[in-house]
């Protein structure tokens, strides 16, 4: 999101004061972590939840997400691959460092020319220290990716999404190039036996330093997770502290009942830049009675989704009020490796009524840096 | 203004009420699962290796359900890591998913079983 700050000293005021604020929450943080640390890995007290951990220590990975896509837009074929290694390094018991990049190309036909022309795109996704301070709270610290919604930190790999393109809404407050950089506190625990809340607040300076743009905001998002009908829905909020300062707000859904290999997710967003929502629902067929081993391998997905224009122009966002509506087929080889096909027809006013199919595959492997194994 | 005032006193005390809640359980115990419980009660009334292989065959049962509840909610469920690498896994999963620490525990006992 393009949107001018005026340096002002009040701004700085509300910086100080919101600085303040932010040591405020660590240090009491740092002091529940002092007081939680109650047996350690391997001791044997039986009413310790900590007893269950086997004594292992965690080694250094190496990960990546790939994948070769068509895009077929208009007829027209564009040739898209992209991989994104993401490196976690485990400190001690509770500390973490992780951070993914992603490197694509976009490569198009050139109007008179032969072959396809593109550059390469280089993006620091997040690159950002975790510390699991106690059983409720995460601190981290760094660029992360923005928790506004679900979809930017839970789905967006292109290992993990179902359909290969971004949703309209999908930059909604989730900042420029999908990441804020300053800090966040998390955690996910038990309500009741039968419930369990997760949060996220964070707290993100501006910054136009590429690849580490983001925008200085505050916002957090909670959301109430049902293990038994596997139902999780939640809410985001997030106040700009830059530009008109406005607030957005979305909302996410997401459902897999239990006997059905079913994925039901949806998203709501609002914001000064536009509003919209997605619709998407994902089938394996590994009920069907006939060809079993082909047929369960295969999913089936569906999403529709309208975005409106709002009072703030992003470039990210669609210019007019849009529609589309998207079918999907994936076949999956394994856990990890897949082959992705889609349809899908945007609506749109000025000429932007298209189609748009998407062939490809995706891949992901996990590599130890060292023994994975016991020695 | 005023907005904005809202806005920060809402998050302090989201935040504050959070670690309140963590501050306040420190030194106790996190639930345990039902499993663990009858873990406990069960190593009085058997021989205890009978008992502990009972213990460990519950605990088991519960990781599994609890990765099946949570592994397959974002990506399919993942194959079985050498145990080293579920430690880091389960680690990133923890931060990123938002997992309970219990929830965590049980699924890394069961993948490194
Ligand atoms: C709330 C969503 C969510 C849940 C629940 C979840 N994952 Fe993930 N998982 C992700 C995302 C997103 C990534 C990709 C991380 C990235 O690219 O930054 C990922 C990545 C992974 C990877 C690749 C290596 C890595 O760490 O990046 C493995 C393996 C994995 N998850 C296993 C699990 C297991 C085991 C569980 C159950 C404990 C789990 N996941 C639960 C969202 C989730």
């Amino acid at each position: 999101m393009m949107l001018s700050v005026s340096p002002s000293s009040a701004n700085q005021a509300r910086l100080r004061c919101v600085a303040v604020l932010l040591a405020l929450f660590l240090v009491p943080a740092v002091f529940a972590q002092a007081q939680t640390q109650g047996p350690t890995l391997g001791q044997t007290d039986p009413n310790s939840p900590d007893v269950i951990l086997p004594e292992l220590s965690a080694v250094p990975i190496i990960s990546a997400g790939l994948a070769y896509n068509t895009f077929f837009q208009g007829g027209t074929p564009n040739l898209h691959p992209l991989v994104s290694p993401v490196i976690l390094i485990p400190l001690g018991q509770n500390w973490l460092i992780e951070s993914r990049d992603t490197f694509e190309i976009n490569l198009a036909p050139v109007p008179g020319e032969s072959g396809y022309k593109g550059y390469l795109q280089k993006e620091v996704d997040y690159l950002q220290v975790d510390y699991i301070a106690n059983p409720f709270l995460t601190i981290t610290v760094g660029r992360y990716l923005t928790p506004f919604g679900v979809y930017n930190e839970r789905l967006y790999p292109v290992w993990i999404r179902d359909l290969q393109s971004d949703p309209l809404i999908l930059p909604i407050s989730t900042g420029p190039s999908g990441a804020g950089t300053g800090a966040m506190l998390r955690g996910g625990f038990k309500a009741t036996p039968k419930m369990e809340i997760n949060y996220a607040t964070y707290f993100s300076t501006l910054s136009r330093d590429t690849p580490f743009d983001s925008d200085r905001n505050i916002g957090a998002r909670a959301g109430i997770f049902l293990p038994g009908p596997r139902l999780e829905v939640g809410g985001s909020f997030q106040h700009l502290l830059q530009g008109d300062r406005s607030n957005a707000f979305g909302f996410h859904f997401a459902w897999q009942p239990p006997p059905l290999p079913l994925d039901i997710r949806a998203e709501y967003a609002r914001s000064d830049t536009g509003s919209g929502y997605w619709i998407e629902s994902a089938y394996r067929l590994s009920q069907v009675p006939v060809w079993h081993d082909e047929m369960r391998r295969v999913q089936l997905v569906a999403r529709v989704q309208q975005y409106y224009t709002g009072k703030v122009v992003d470039p990210d966002l669609p210019g007019v009020n849009t529609n589309m509506f998207e079918f999907g087929m994936n076949y999956y080889f394994r856990d990890d490796f897949r082959f992705v096909s889609s349809y899908g027809r945007q609506f749109a006013p000025g000429g932007g009524n298209f189609n748009v199919w998407t062939l490809g595959i995706t891949y992901r492997f996990v590599l130890p840096v060292g023994h994975g194994d016991i020695q | 203004m005023t907005s904005r005032r809202v806005i920060l006193s809402s998050l302090l005390a989201l935040v504050t009420g959070t670690l309140l809640l963590a501050g306040s359980s420190a030194g106790q115990q996190v639930d345990k699962p039902a499993s663990a419980q009858t873990t406990n009660s069960t190593i009085h009334s058997a021989p205890p290796a009978a008992a502990s292989a009972q213990g460990d065959e519950a605990l088991r049962v519960e990781g599994e359900k609890r990765f099946h509840a949570n592994c397959g909610r974002c990506h399919q469920s993942p194959h079985k890591f050498p145990p080293r690498m579920v430690m880091t896994i389960e680690r990133h999963m923890r931060v990123r998913a938002t997992l309970t620490d219990e929830d965590m525990r049980l699924i890394v006992r069961y993948l490194t079983q």
